[in-house]
C-alpha cells in the first residue's frame, strides 16, 4: 500500500511538473478589414449566421490548420487574438467570387481590406406598403455564370435580419439565369406571421438573392425598417 | 612630444588627400540616368476602333489555298497530308463552306450527290475576302483578328508568306471598305527560340508595308491603351513548345520598347490563373501577363455544353478579378462547336462538341457577359479544319459526298439557314455593344 502511495506521488509530481506554465507570450497583434464590392465600392452584406469567413493560415507550422473569421452583417471583421507572424489570408464560402490568397504580417492591428465581386447584386430596390401586403420589386445582376437557386424577403426584429435569421420571409424558387430585363417582385404577407411578429411594430426588411453554386451565401440589398 | 603630433597630423594629411584623390581619379565617373524616352503617341484622328471594350471580333485563319488561284499552294489546309491529300476519303476540313454567294470559286475533287462539282474558295482572292467583310458588316460582327502563324511566313517559306501577306492585304482593303475592325495576331506555335524573336523583323516589316498605323490608310486598325494593338498567342502553354514564358517575355519587351510603340495582347492557356493542366507552372507567366494590356485564354476544347457551367464557372469569374486587380484587360472566348474527325482521320471526332443549334455558343456569350467582360473573342470566323467556323457553311444535307470510308463532311443543323453562327454572333455584339433585351436564353430569329 504505502509503495502504491509513493507511486501517485511520484506520478503527481511528474504531472504538476508538467503543467508548469510555459513561458510563450500571449497573442499580440489583430487583423481586421472589410470586404468591399469592387465595383460599387459599397461593403458588401453578410448573414451573421452561417455568414462569410476570413481564412487565415499562419507561417512556420506543418501541418496548420487554418483559422477563420467570422465576417458581420455589415461586411467587416476583425479579430484582435492572433499572434504576431506572417499569415496566409482570403476571404471563403462567402457570396462573391473568391479572390487571390494574399500573404501579409500581422503585427500591430494590421488592417487588410478585400475588393471581391459578388455573386449577384440586387438593384432598384423598392419595398413599399401596397394595402397589407408588403411588395418588393428589384433587378438582378449576375455576376457568375450558373443559375440563382432563390430570391427572398426576410423579417425581422433585429436589423441583422437575413435568410439564415428571420421570423418571417416569402421566398420563390428560380432554378434559372438572373435575366437582366426582368423586374423581380416579392409580395409578403404581414399576416401570416402575426403570431411571431404582430402588426403595428416596426419590423426590418431585407432583401436576398441566392447563387445556385457550392458554399455559396445570399446576397443582399440593404435593410430597410417598415411599420406593419 | 610636440613634434610627433605633428608628424603624425601630417602623415593623416597625407593619407586623405592621396585617398581623396584615388577616389576622384581612379573611379569613373557615375553613369547618368538614360535619357528618359517619351511615350509613343499616335494621331488616331478618324480612327473608328480605339479599344477593344465594347467589342465583339473573330479570329480569321485565312490559310486556306485552291489548286488553280495565284497563291500556287494547292489546296493547302484544305488537304491532309497524314491520309494523301484531298480527294473523297481525305480531307482535313470537317464543314464545308456555303458558296452559293462566292463569285470566285474553285471546282474541288469532292461531289454532291447529285453528281455535281462542290466548289471552294480561296482567301488568296480579293472578292472572297471582301465577301467575308462584307458578311461581318451585314450580320454586325465588329472584325477580326488575322492569324499569322510565325512558322509559315519565314523568309524561307517564300510562299508561306507571300499567302499571308496577300491575304492580310486583302483583309485591310475589305475592313476599310466595310468599317470593321483588324488586327494582326500571331500564333508561335510550332516556334523554336529563334522564331519567336523572328517575329519582331516581321512585325516591322508588316508596320512598313501596309503603312499599320497610319490613321488615313488603316483607320479600322485596332487600337488599345492608345496604342495600335498586336496579339502574340501562344504563351505560357505546357505542351513541350521549344520557346520558354522569358522568350515571350523578352519579345513583349522589345514589341512595345522604351517608347511603349504598341498595346500588346497575349493569348494564353485556359488555366492560367492557377497554372495547372493545360498550362506551365511558373510565376514568369503572372509576370508577364501584367506587363501585357489584353489576355484572352483558350477556351477551346475545353467544355462542352453539359460541364460549361461547371468548368467555366469556376475559372471565368475568377479570371477576371484577377484582372482587374491587376489593371489587365480580359477577353473570354466563345466557340459554336468543335468537329475534327477529318483532320484526326478518326470519324469518332465528328461534331465532338455539338453546336446544339447555337445553344452552346449563346451559353458562352451570356456566361461572358455575366462575368462582367467586356469584349469577347469568337474562335473562328473561317475555321472549318476543326469545325468551329462562323461564317455561312453548308447544311447536313448539303454537304458533299466524302468516300466511301465512313468519311463525312459535317454540316449546320438542316433546319437552320446556313447564316445562323453569323447571325448569332451578330446578336452577341449587339448585347456587348450595350443593346438591351438580351439574357441568358437564345435569341429567336
Amino acid at each position: 500500500m504505502k509503495r502504491l502511495q509513493y507511486l501517485f506521488l511520484l506520478l503527481a509530481a511528474i504531472l504538476f511538473g508538467a503543467c508548469e506554465k510555459d513561458n510563450f507570450d500571449g497573442p499580440t497583434a489583430g487583423l481586421s478589414g472589410r470586404l468591399i464590392d469592387a465595383d460599387t465600392k459599397e461593403l458588401l452584406q453578410q448573414d451573421i449566421v452561417r455568414g462569410s469567413t476570413i481564412e487565415i493560415v499562419e507561417h512556420g507550422y506543418d501541418p496548420v490548420r487554418p483559422q477563420y473569421l467570422i465576417v458581420k452583417n455589415d461586411g467587416t471583421y476583425e479579430n484582435s487574438m492572433l499572434f504576431e507572424n506572417m499569415y496566409t489570408v482570403r476571404p471563403v464560402r462567402g457570396n462573391f467570387v473568391t479572390p487571390e490568397p494574399i500573404d501579409i504580417r500581422i503585427s500591430g492591428k494590421t488592417v487588410q481590406d478585400f475588393n471581391v465581386t459578388p455573386y449577384l447584386r440586387i438593384q432598384d430596390l423598392n419595398i413599399s406598403k401596397q394595402g397589407n401586403l408588403v411588395v418588393a420589386t428589384f433587378r438582378l445582376q449576375q455576376n457568375v455564370i450558373g443559375n440563382v437557386q432563390k430570391i427572398g424577403i426576410y423579417v425581422d426584429k433585429d436589423p441583422r435580419v437575413g435568410e439564415p435569421m428571420r421570423l418571417g420571409q416569402k421566398e420563390q424558387t428560380l432554378n434559372a439565369a438572373a435575366d437582366p430585363n426582368t423586374v423581380y417582385r416579392l409580395e409578403y404577407n404581414p399576416d401570416e406571421f402575426k403570431a411571431q411578429m404582430p402588426l403595428g411594430k416596426s419590423y426590418y426588411f431585407r432583401v436576398g438573392a441566392l447563387m445556385s453554386l457550392t458554399e455559396a451565401k445570399p446576397n443582399y440589398a440593404p435593410t430597410v425598417k417598415l411599420d406593419i | 612630444m610636440k613634434k610627433v603630433c605633428l608628424i603624425l597630423a601630417a602623415v593623416v594629411l597625407a593619407a586623405g588627400i592621396s585617398c581623396s584623390k584615388k577616389s576622384t581619379g581612379g573611379n569613373p565617373p557615375p553613369t547618368p540616368d538614360p535619357p528618359e524616352v517619351p511615350e509613343a503617341v499616335y494621331d488616331e484622328t478618324g480612327c473608328l476602333y480605339t479599344s477593344y471594350k465594347g467589342l465583339v471580333m473573330a479570329g480569321y485563319q485565312g490559310w486556306f489555298a485552291a489548286e488553280g488561284d495565284a497563291s500556287e499552294r494547292g489546296w493547302y489546309h484544305y488537304r491532309n497530308g497524314n491520309c494523301g491529300g484531298f480527294m473523297p476519303g481525305c480531307a482535313a476540313v470537317d464543314f464545308w463552306p456555303d458558296m452559293t454567294e462566292y463569285t470566285k470559286k474553285y471546282p474541288s475533287p469532292f461531289s454532291f450527290a447529285d453528281g455535281g462539282n462542290a466548289p471552294l474558295y480561296s482567301p488568296y482572292d480579293e472578292e472572297t475576302v471582301d465577301l467575308h467583310f462584307k458578311w461581318m458588316k451585314d450580320y454586325g460582327i465588329d472584325g477580326v483578328f488575322m492569324q499569322r502563324f510565325v512558322v509559315e511566313i519565314k523568309n524561307e517559306n517564300a510562299k508561306g508568306k507571300r499567302h499571308f501577306n496577300k491575304v492580310l492585304e486583302n483583309a485591310l482593303k475589305a475592313a476599310k471598305k466595310y468599317s470593321r475592325a483588324i488586327c494582326v495576331m500571331y500564333d508561335l506555335s510550332g516556334c523554336t527560340s529563334a522564331d519567336v524573336a523572328y517575329l519582331e523583323q516581321d512585325w516591322e516589316e508588316l508596320q512598313r508595308t501596309f503603312s499599320l498605323f497610319d490613321n488615313k490608310t488603316n483607320p479600322t486598325y485596332l487600337r488599345h491603351n492608345k496604342k495600335p494593338l498586336v496579339v502574340i498567342w501562344g504563351v505560357g502553354f505546357n505542351d513541350n513548345r521549344k520557346y520558354t514564358i522569358a522568350d515571350a517575355d523578352q519579345l513583349v519587351t522589345r514589341l512595345k520598347g522604351p517608347s511603349k510603340k504598341v498595346s500588346v495582347m497575349l493569348g494564353v492557356p485556359y488555366y492560367w490563373r492557377t497554372m495547372r493542366n493545360d498550362t506551365e507552372n511558373s510565376p514568369a507567366l503572372h509576370a508577364l501577363i501584367k506587363k501585357s494590356d489584353i489576355i484572352m485564354p483558350w477556351a477551346v476544347g475545353r467544355y462542352g455544353n453539359d460541364n460549361y457551367a461547371n468548368v467555366a464557372g469556376a475559372e471565368l469569374a475568377g479570371d477576371i478579378q484577377w484582372c482587374n486587380n491587376n489593371k489587365v484587360d480580359y477577353v473570354p472566348l466563345a466557340f459554336p462547336g468543335f468537329s475534327w474527325g477529318n483532320l484526326r482521320n478518326d470519324p469518332s471526332l465528328y461534331n465532338s462538341i455539338p453546336r446544339m443549334k447555337g445553344e452552346f455558343l449563346w451559353k458562352q456569350v451570356a456566361g461572358a457577359k455575366m462575368s462582367g467582360a467586356k469584349s469577347l473573342y469568337l474562335a473562328m470566323f473561317d475555321e472549318i479544319d476543326e469545325g468551329t467556323a462562323l461564317f455561312k457553311c453548308a447544311r447536313q444535307n448539303e454537304v458533299p459526298l466524302n468516300g466511301n470510308g465512313g468519311r463525312q463532311f459535317v454540316g449546320i443543323e438542316n433546319d437552320l439557314p446556313s447564316d445562323h453562327y453569323l447571325w448569332l454572333s451578330g446578336q452577341a455584339a449587339k448585347w456587348f455593344h450595350g443593346e438591351s433585351g438580351y439574357s441568358a436564353t437564345l435569341p429567336v430569329r
